[in-house]
């Protein structure tokens, strides 16, 4: 997600519609818009000191797996 | 001497002694919840579907394999409801869309399955918010559930003809499901038990997801008991979940007591209690709550937990870059099709990066591994707030979607660890209010402990909705 400032953030969200393919119905926008710059926000505060082994956990069930695959 | 109980106040254990002592049948104790629905949810709207022959067909079975000494366990021969995203085979399962308005399942999900192995009564079908995150809306095909304490507010959501229908006596245990709060926020609005049990405790197969990371299926009930016995039924293993997880299935009741001796629990007060706009009347009942407790006999320690905002940020970016994958193709092709607060609440997750989606999952195992190891590693339970402010009426809602809502449950769907809902008293305008008792992983048993304990010490399960308030125009 980019940071651009407030000025811009519609023209941005115009772009990421766009690029999604969404054309987003006009009397429902301002409700998507509020909801992007609220994201943001909230991306920011994602970014924080982190070490570089800091990762998320991905542990399956073995089980499941071969299930699956079966 | 007493006089006895209606037969929609006994609780999951009291109707199934009677139902094994033969003093009562199933087909009464369905009929008797069949007549109230028809009484009262033209008033509630809680129900989307009332299963009234398969409901019948169901307590009939029941009264005669209970006669002929086949006992399935706590639920036989007992009412429950699901939430409408829980698929069912043959009965239509909606998910209070349009989009599904025609959806009629081949298969049952896990969780039913569970419960009719368990020789449960199936009353209906209940309502929710679209998809589990719109809502409250009002230009759905049916219209939102309403709160039986005061008919012109909020449920809360997405579970909310669950938190409805127990709260109003309808039935005494409804499957709701939980993301963000939505077992939880419908509890404490309603007045009403909820747990949100472990992740990976119960299987989501066949439940319409929301997000597959924080998705979690748990019951909303009157009682800590009937939750408990509820979980017994539907907890278990499922290998074609790829989240279920394949631990020992304890005896959830098993340490439901009059006591907390031994018990050592956290009270992270300023997690809560310095949030814009929590309502005093939420930190007093929290702080009476935990007064209460200590008389019980355990020992609460004042901690500090990261901020709420974090959590936040990392479940909602999960929770908005999941739905919007699920719902993608939808959105772009019938928007007009979706309400418009899940349109905007799940449209928003197209803005989302990669590197936010990675840099959230990297924050969830810190934020879980900072809940479990440090504070649960010398606690054996947290107690906090639930809703921050009693219900709000309809009318308050906006006409675009609300970014903020006025609840603490993210932080748990974040870890995953067990959460359950319990009320701890009423507003000055009589609406309910409540805490949250989080546990270590898998140990539910604890959860119900604490939440057993205090409930019958603070007997606020006396006081029922009287129902007689009016219909808002």
């Amino acid at each position: 997600m980019s940071t651009g400032d407030d000025t811009g953030v519609e023209r941005e969200f115009d772009m990421l519609m766009a690029k999604a393919g969404a054309n987003v119905p006009a009397d429902r926008k301002a409700g998507v818009v509020a909801g992007y710059k609220d994201m943001k926000a909230m991306a920011k505060l994602l970014r924080q000191p982190r070490t570089a082994t800091d990762e998320p956990s991905n542990t399956y069930d073995l089980t499941s797996f071969l299930r699956s695959r079966s | 001497m007493t006089a006895a109980k209606p037969l929609h106040e006994l609780s999951i254990a009291e109707a199934g002694r009677q139902l094994r002592a033969g003093t009562l049948t199933s087909v009464t104790l369905t009929q008797h919840a069949l007549s109230r629905i028809a009484a009262l949810d033209p008033l509630l709207h809680a129900f989307v579907l009332i299963t009234k022959e398969r409901a019948l067909a169901d307590a009939d079975r029941a009264d005669r394999e209970l006669k002929s000494g086949i006992d399935k366990g706590p639920m036989h021969g007992i009412p429950y409801a699901l939430k409408d995203i829980y698929a069912t085979a043959g009965i239509r399962t909606t998910c209070h869309s349009k989009l599904l308005i025609d959806n009629v399942p081949s298969e049952d999900c896990v969780v039913e399955t569970r419960f009719k192995a368990g020789g449960a009564v199936l009353l209906g079908k209940l309502a929710t918010h679209e998809f589990a995150i719109g809502g409250p809306s009002l230009d759905l095909p049916f219209p939102p559930a309403r709160n039986p304490w005061n008919l012109d507010h909020f449920t809360g959501g997405s579970s909310s003809g669950s938190g409805a229908a127990v709260a109003a006596g309808l039935v005494r245990t409804a499957m709701g499901s939980d993301t963000g709060g939505s077992i939880r926020g419908p509890a404490f609005y309603c007045g009403t038990v909820g747990i949100k049990p472990t992740y990976g405790l119960v299987s989501r197969r066949g439940v319409f997801p929301l997000s597959y990371a924080l998705d979690h299926c748990g019951p909303l009930t009157w009682t800590v008991e009937d939750a408990a016995l509820t979980m017994q039924v539907i907890a278990g293993y499922d290998a074609l979940d790829p989240a279920s997880a394949a631990v020992p299935i304890p005896d959830f009741a098993a340490a439901l007591g009059p006591d907390l001796a031994g018990l050592k629990l956290a009270y992270p007060r300023s997690f809560f209690a310095t949030q814009d706009g929590i309502s005093a009347e939420v930190v007093a009942s929290l702080d009476a709550a935990v007064q209460q407790l200590t008389r019980l006999g355990a020992t609460v320690n004042e901690v500090v937990l990261p901020d709420i905002d974090l959590f936040n940020a990392c479940g909602r970016i999960i929770l908005a870059a999941e739905a919007y994958a699920i719902h993608e193709k939808d959105l772009l092709a019938r928007p007009l099709d979706y309400a418009r607060y899940t349109y905007q609440r799940i449209m928003v997750g197209a803005t989302i990066s990669a590197a936010d989606l990675t840099q959230a999952f990297r924050l969830r195992r810190e934020l879980s591994t900072l809940v479990n190891a440090k504070v649960l590693g010398t606690h054996d339970a947290i107690i906090t707030a639930n809703g921050l402010t009693p219900a709000p009426r309809f009318d308050e809602f906006p006409a675009d979607a609300p970014l903020k809502m006025m609840l603490h449950t993210m932080p748990f769907n974040v870890t995953g660890n067990p959460t359950l809902a319990i009320p701890t008293g009423f507003s000055r305008g009589g609406l309910p209010l409540g805490m949250q008792i989080v546990g270590r992983a898998f140990d539910e048993p604890t959860v119900f402990r604490i939440g057993a304990a205090y409930e019958a010490a603070a007997g606020w399960i006396h006081k029922r909705p009287s129902l007689e308030l009016p219909v808002a125009v």
